[in-house]
């Protein structure tokens, strides 16, 4: 089966058992809890209806109202300093629910403003966040020289241990700060900063619904604005370092699959196929190996595998021109390339008249080819999931 | 759209200099962020005109019937402080039990998707810690699986499109990016409107509320002042019904994250890419100068003189810039 279709079956399986497991977890935490709360609260409301000689109907009239009346109890929720609290639930995916439009223009303009917002503010957080990662990166990096450290290159380890300390002192620092603003103890503290920076959202702990404070207290407001974009940036830095990797698997295999489709179609002998195949996998290894003593290796075949790239590129910029009828149409579009890049063919150094096989590029004429490591690697469920890349 | 935002188009920048490239990642983010600020303060003008008024007018009726229910009954300020009270906390139980395993279930997806309603949230502490660790997990795995599944999904359309467009006799048969993203942009509305009918008939809602409570569950927002399976006792009683709700919020989250897929994902990676070229460039240069010795070339804002941009290099840039956001990136690496 191929790569990404086995891959893409087992995160359906995964997350199929994933979602049972909760469950059975979280009906054991809560379900017993779940029944005598609700029975106590059962008791506590015959109890009034006795007192204030109410019928069943009477108290439904009372509920609607004090329900309808939840949402005001907290304040006024749509002058500007609420709404702007509401649209940041909104194109942050949040969603609180603690305002949602009541009007249905506000409902129509709120599916719009979403439809823009979401994917603006994704691409927002993870620009952000690179850049973060970016500068962290060349902050450790001066660090370990100062340090006199022998290594000063900074590993992907080095980089998801500042993220996570990172994201836990974000989520302490807003624990510490809510519990003593809103009155929480510092676990349902935690436990709404980490609800929000997730965008899970559940509207059961929500700030600045004390006290009207989106209208009384201004630098509370600010305070708590700049803390959940900043968080989400945090968190957004630690996802674009860590997972966003993973997000595009499926599609570089792909692009992969296909160049390898469009250079087996230009004619080359089997053989020399097979032996161009396992770059990819050798390289993975070694790229993923981020190993010292695998670094000479490693240089040697990177000297090879930019010898093998430029050679490739003339080989896929002649082939563009003279097989456009016959490469695979399964070819994504981003791999169709523009004029321009047609002309820099003159420039490039292998070029060689096509020989009687159509190959540009032959063992005799370019020894590095033959001198890459074959090493068919056999398709393991680990190698599913190994990156192709390193940070 | 401009050059800069494009990240297959910058050929003139690499070759004005890798410090004026360092600059386009950072104007890219600062136009960024300043683009989210404006649009969240229009958001919120625009929220502000539309549910001001009604906001006011409403709570001016309750308190109204408040007062009045408060002296038709006879309640002290103390009397109708403890029946809000009571009120409220049985909120949640008025749908029904929410946490046997059906309502589990529901609650889980709602955590690992991130919809998170509310319509039940944990209320033990020990329930509270397990729903972080739960979503620290479940999270980022259920991210990956629904790229991965909506990648799938996008390969198998263009698949059939092609061989649809082979069988209308077209003369050109490749799929371009404009047809994906039509059928991708159809699908969505397909699913939400599919949706929108399905729930406005179980749950007695307006089509429009019923769509627009299949959008806020899709976006992944998830206000909870709709939610699905809340009528009394359905979570227990109608399994079929609650089993299509659960197939289609994970079905409708895989069409829109085949949409994302197709269309936001190469824009998340933009400047990780930008930043992959430069260290390419960078390390070209270097082996050119025979200066390769395992030094490493994390030198983020480029502030090295040497930096030069002679054309022929421009083939080793080329060829990942042909590549698109392909990571067949041999050389990054330490």
């Amino acid at each position: 089966m191929k790569r990404q279709n086995a891959r893409t079956l087992a995160l359906i399986i995964s997350i199929l058992t994933y979602l049972v497991v909760g469950a059975a977890v979280f009906e054991t935490l809560e379900s017993k809890q779940e029944k005598s709360h609700k029975r106590r609260l059962d008791a506590r409301k015959y109890e009034l209806m006795r007192k204030f000689n109410l019928t069943k109907a009477n108290f439904e009239e009372l509920e609607l109202v004090v329900l309808q009346l939840k949402p005001h109890k907290a304040g006024v929720q749509w002058k500007f300093a609420g709404s702007f609290y509401f649209a940041i639930t909104v194109i942050t995916t949040i969603g609180y629910g603690h305002a949602a439009p009541s009007t249905d223009s506000g409902k129509v303009f709120c599916m719009f403003y979403a439809l823009l917002g979401i994917p603006l503010t994704l691409v927002m957080f993870q620009s952000l966040g690179e850049r973060i990662n970016t500068f962290v990166k060349y902050l450790l990096h001066q660090a370990k020289k100062c340090l006199g450290m022998r290594q000063t290159e900074v590993s992907m380890a080095n980089m998801v241990t500042v993220g996570f300390f990172s994201c836990m002192s974000t989520l302490c620092v807003g624990a510490a700060a809510f519990s003593h603003c809103e009155g929480w103890s510092f676990l349902h503290a935690f436990y709404y900063c980490f609800i929000t920076l997730t965008t899970i959202g559940f509207g059961d702990y929500v700030a600045l619904q004390r006290d009207d404070a989106l209208q009384n207290d201004p630098r509370y407001v600010a305070f708590c604005f700049v803390y959940i974009l900043m968080g989400l940036t945090v968190i957004g830095a630690f996802l674009n370092l860590v997972v966003l990797r993973f997000l595009t698997m499926n599609t570089e295999d792909e692009r992969r699959d296909a160049k390898q489709r469009a250079l087996m179609s230009l004619g080359k002998p089997r053989g020399e196929v097979t032996r161009l195949l396992p770059l990819s996998t050798s390289t993975s290894s070694t790229a993923v190996a981020n190993n010292t003593t695998k670094a000479k290796d490693s240089k040697g075949a990177y000297t090879e595998v930019l010898h093998f790239q430029t050679i490739c590129s003339c080989l896929w910029y002649r082939s563009k021109e003279k097989l456009q009828g016959s490469i695979p149409t399964m070819i994504p579009q981003e791999m169709t390339f523009s004029d321009a890049y047609l002309q820099q063919n003159s420039n490039c150094p292998h070029y060689i008249d096509p020989g009687s096989t159509g190959c540009v590029c032959s063992p005799r004429q370019c020894p590095s080819i033959s001198s890459i490591t074959t090493g068919l690697h056999i398709l393991s469920p680990f190698n599913l999931f190994k990156r192709r890349s390193s940070v | 759209m401009e050059s800069w935002l494009n990240p297959n188009k910058n050929i003139r920048a690499q070759r004005a200099g890798c410090s004026a490239q360092m600059k386009k990642q950072n104007v890219r983010t600062l136009s960024l962020i300043l683009c989210m600020f404006s649009y969240l303060l229009v958001g919120a003008a625009v929220f502000d005109a539309l549910e001001s008024e009604t906001e006011n007018s409403r709570r001016r009726i309750l308190e109204q019937k408040r007062s009045e229910m408060k002296r038709k009954y006879r309640f002290s300020e103390d009397d109708y402080r403890e029946i809000e009270r009571v009120v409220l906390q049985a909120e949640p139980h008025r749908a029904g039990r929410q946490w046997k395993f059906a309502g589990s279930f529901y609650f889980a997806i709602t955590v690992i998707t991130t919809i998170g309603y509310g319509h039940a949230a944990p209320g033990t502490d020990a329930g509270k810690v397990f729903c972080m660790f739960y979503a620290v997990l479940g999270i980022p795995l259920t991210l990956v699986m629904f790229q991965s599944l909506g990648e799938r999904m996008n390969t198998f359309v263009r698949y059939l499109l092609h061989k649809v467009k082979q069988c209308m006799g077209f003369r050109r048969t490749e799929v371009s990016m404009e047809n994906m993203v039509f059928v991708g942009f159809l699908s969505c509305i397909g699913t939400l409107c599919v949706g929108a009918a399905a729930f406005s008939h179980f749950e007695g809602w307006s089509f429009f509320h019923a769509y627009y409570y299949c959008f806020i569950t899709l976006t992944t927002i998830g206000f909870g002042d709709f939610v699905a399976l809340q009528k009394k006792e359905d979570l227990q009683e109608k399994t079929p019904y609650v089993a299509f709700s659960f197939m289609y919020i994970l079905v409708g989250l895989t069409v829109i994250g085949a949409f994302l897929n197709l269309v936001v994902l190469r824009f998340l990676t933009m400047n990780t890419e930008d930043e992959r070229r430069d260290a390419q460039e960078r390390a070209s240069l270097k082996r050119d100068k025979g200066l390769l010795e395992g030094k490493s070339f994390l030198e983020p804002f480029g502030f090295d003189s040497k930096v030069r941009n002679p054309p022929k290099h421009s083939e080793a840039g080329a060829m990942t810039e042909n590549t698109g956001q392909s990571k067949i990136t041999f050389l990054v690496k330490q």
